[in-house]
């Protein structure tokens, strides 16, 4: 056994997923997908909308079965949702009917950990993600991207070794997805690399792909076509989107995005004209 | 000795209801709600001028007949009124709508989120709750009255049999309006079976169930009156179908503005009670801001 090969933390055999449309249609969501992912990866999922990301990840949650193949998590096979793997939703799920703070704690409070610690750990992670002013705060009163931050806040003070986030940062601001962006990988790296936990991160987003992952796997109507480690060090800045490895990988996701030449000069007419 | 401790028991006990009725009052006293009623006393004051007393009593009349009436109504004792006042009839009418609707409340609610659940027992009792809930309510009185006699019960009965109807028909709707992604993330957070109907179902359901519990009390009210016209001995009714013998139209309309004034009352304490229960949902709490 080699000491620098983390223990796999989460593999998939050939899952597969289908749904019967109320039309009577079958409609293959996830098609065939294999992959063993290593304890504190940090993997971006990408692909076109309605590739199945969102039916991956529920899968991996427990909360959908797959029609057929096993996934195991932490060298168990997945029946069921439980803490162990954290999930923020692509829709809002924050419980309106709980202020700020109570939602943040929530599923410590689930789990019966005693009041004055969870909420110490709940208020932590508020700070971190930048929201500590407004923890007695209803839901109602906050914006879409202040919602964002309080499920995140909730899914890592729970703890759970492995997260998955479906598209977090789709609905902010240029300047709030970045320092949401940090915000994450603070988190995910706050006490080095021994500790991280796992996170699959579902985005649209190219760039952003880039810049968080060790790893991007882009899927295409259901099949995982591509697997790609991203080896550039850390911590990232805009300048690393330029080194030639990045634009590499960039100029391949582009490819399996259908966007050949928008890598180029065109794209920025383009652009220009539009 | 066991006089003074039953009066310490007994006094932090009156607090409550004479709070809320304060609170209550001051609801029902805004000013749009008081110049509707100078307006309704005026056209009323206006008619009563024109009509005979008989007919319409003018508002002085009924209001001083209310005053004069509420503590001692000897003439109705002469047509076998139990207590001739207005007051033990109006506590009696209340202490049936109070168990009624409490009855009521908790069998409709309970089953509706059952049913909301559990699709098994919502092809069981939703049949037969719409098929109830489409049958005026009085139809089910003579039965009662087979039943149960034309005693307290009687009326009870019907009184539960409405409340429940109407709040398993909320209590099912506000539970299968909640949102699944609510119970999803709850479930990865590890929230088991109980927590997700403790801290989920029944918060997310309350503002529902409580409009509903608002519209059942409303209807409770008359519903319970009416019944007692049919043969109770005590009660509003029982008041109103006395003096409606007796063509007593000034006693009728005073017994009818306290059943309206508690009826107010009543709705403006359910009112301020959806407000502080759901303080988190904006749609209700700001309905009255
Ligand atoms: N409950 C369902 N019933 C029927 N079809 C479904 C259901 N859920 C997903 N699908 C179908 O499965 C496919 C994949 O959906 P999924 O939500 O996983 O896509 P996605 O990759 O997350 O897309 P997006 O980026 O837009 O969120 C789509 O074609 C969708 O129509
Ligand atoms: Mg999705």
């Amino acid at each position: 056994m080699s000491t620098n090969v983390a223990p796999r933390m989460i593999e998939l055999v050939h899952v597969e997923r289908s749904f019967r449309r109320a039309d009577g249609t079958d409609v293959k969501a996830v098609n065939d997908v294999s992959f063993v992912i290593p304890e504190g990866e940090f993997v971006c999922l990408v692909g076109p909308s309605g590739c199945g990301k969102s039916t991956l990840l529920q899968m991996l949650a427990g909360l959908l079965e797959p029609s057929d193949g096993d996934i195991v998590v932490g060298n168990k096979p997945v029946t069921g949702p439980g803490p162990d793997r954290g999930v923020v939703f692509q829709k809002d799920s924050v419980f309106p009917w709980m202020r700020v703070i109570d939602n943040v704690e929530y599923g410590l409070k689930c789990r019966g950990v005693p009041a004055a610690e969870r909420r110490e750990i709940a208020w932590t992670y508020l700070k971190h993600v930048g929201l500590s002013h407004v923890e007695r705060a209803w839901p109602r009163e906050l914006s879409g991207g202040m919602l964002k931050r309080v499920a995140i806040a909730t899914v890592f003070a729970n703890g759970g070794r492995v997260l998955m986030l479906d598209e977090p940062f789709g609905a902010l601001d240029y300047v709030t997805r970045h320092q949401l962006q940090d915000v994450l990988l603070n988190l995910w790296n706050a006490d080095g690399a021994g500790t991280r936990r796992t996170v699959i991160f579902v985005t649209h987003d190219v760039d952003e792909a880039l810049s968080l992952a060790d790893r991007i796997m882009v899927f295409r109507s259901g099949n995982k076509v591509d697997d790609i480690a991203v080896k550039v060090s850390r911590p990232r800045t805009t300048d690393s989107l330029l080194l030639p490895e990045m634009v590499e990988i960039k100029r391949k996701l582009l490819h399996h995005l259908g966007l050949d030449h928008a890598a180029g000069l065109d794209a920025v007419a383009d652009e220009a004209v539009a | 000795m066991t006089t003074v401790t039953a009066t310490v028991k007994a006094a932090p006990r009156r607090v409550r209801p004479l709070r809320l009725f304060a609170y209550g009052l001051a609801a029902a006293l805004d000013p749009l709600r008081l110049a509707g009623l100078v307006v309704f006393a005026l056209i009323w004051e206006g008619l009563s001028s024109v009509l005979s007393t008989i007919i319409l009593p003018p508002p002085q009349n009924v209001v001083a007949r209310l005053w004069t009436d509420f503590l001692d109504a000897p003439s109705l004792s002469y047509y076998g009124v139990a207590n001739p006042n207005l007051y033990a009839n109006l506590l009696y009418t209340a202490e049936n709508v109070v168990i009624a609707v409490a009855i009521g409340a908790a069998i409709g609610i309970v089953a509706g989120l059952v049913s909301a659940r559990f699709s098994l027992v919502r092809a069981i009792i939703n049949p037969v709750m719409m098929t109830a809930g489409t049958v005026p309510i009085l139809i089910a009185a003579p039965f009662l009255l087979i039943w149960f006699g034309v005693g307290r019960l009687s009326a009870v009965c019907l009184v539960i049999f409405y409340v429940t109807v109407i709040l398993y028909l909320f209590a099912q709707r506000a539970a299968s309006n909640v949102s699944p992604i609510y119970e999803e993330f709850a479930r990865t957070l590890g929230a088991s079976q109980r927590q997700i109907v403790v801290d989920l179902l029944i918060p997310a359901t309350v503002p529902e169930i409580l409009g509903g519990l608002r519209i059942a009390l409303a209807g409770a009210w008359g519903l319970e009156a009416v019944s007692e016209l049919l043969g109770s001995q005590e009660g509003m009714g029982k008041v109103l179908e006395v003096l409606a013998g007796a063509t007593d139209s000034e006693g009728i309309m005073a017994s009818l503005l306290l059943l309206g004034l508690v009826a107010i009352i009543v709705d403006a304490i359910a009112g301020w009670a959806v407000k502080r229960l759901a303080s988190w949902n904006a749609g209700l709490s700001s309905e009255r801001n």
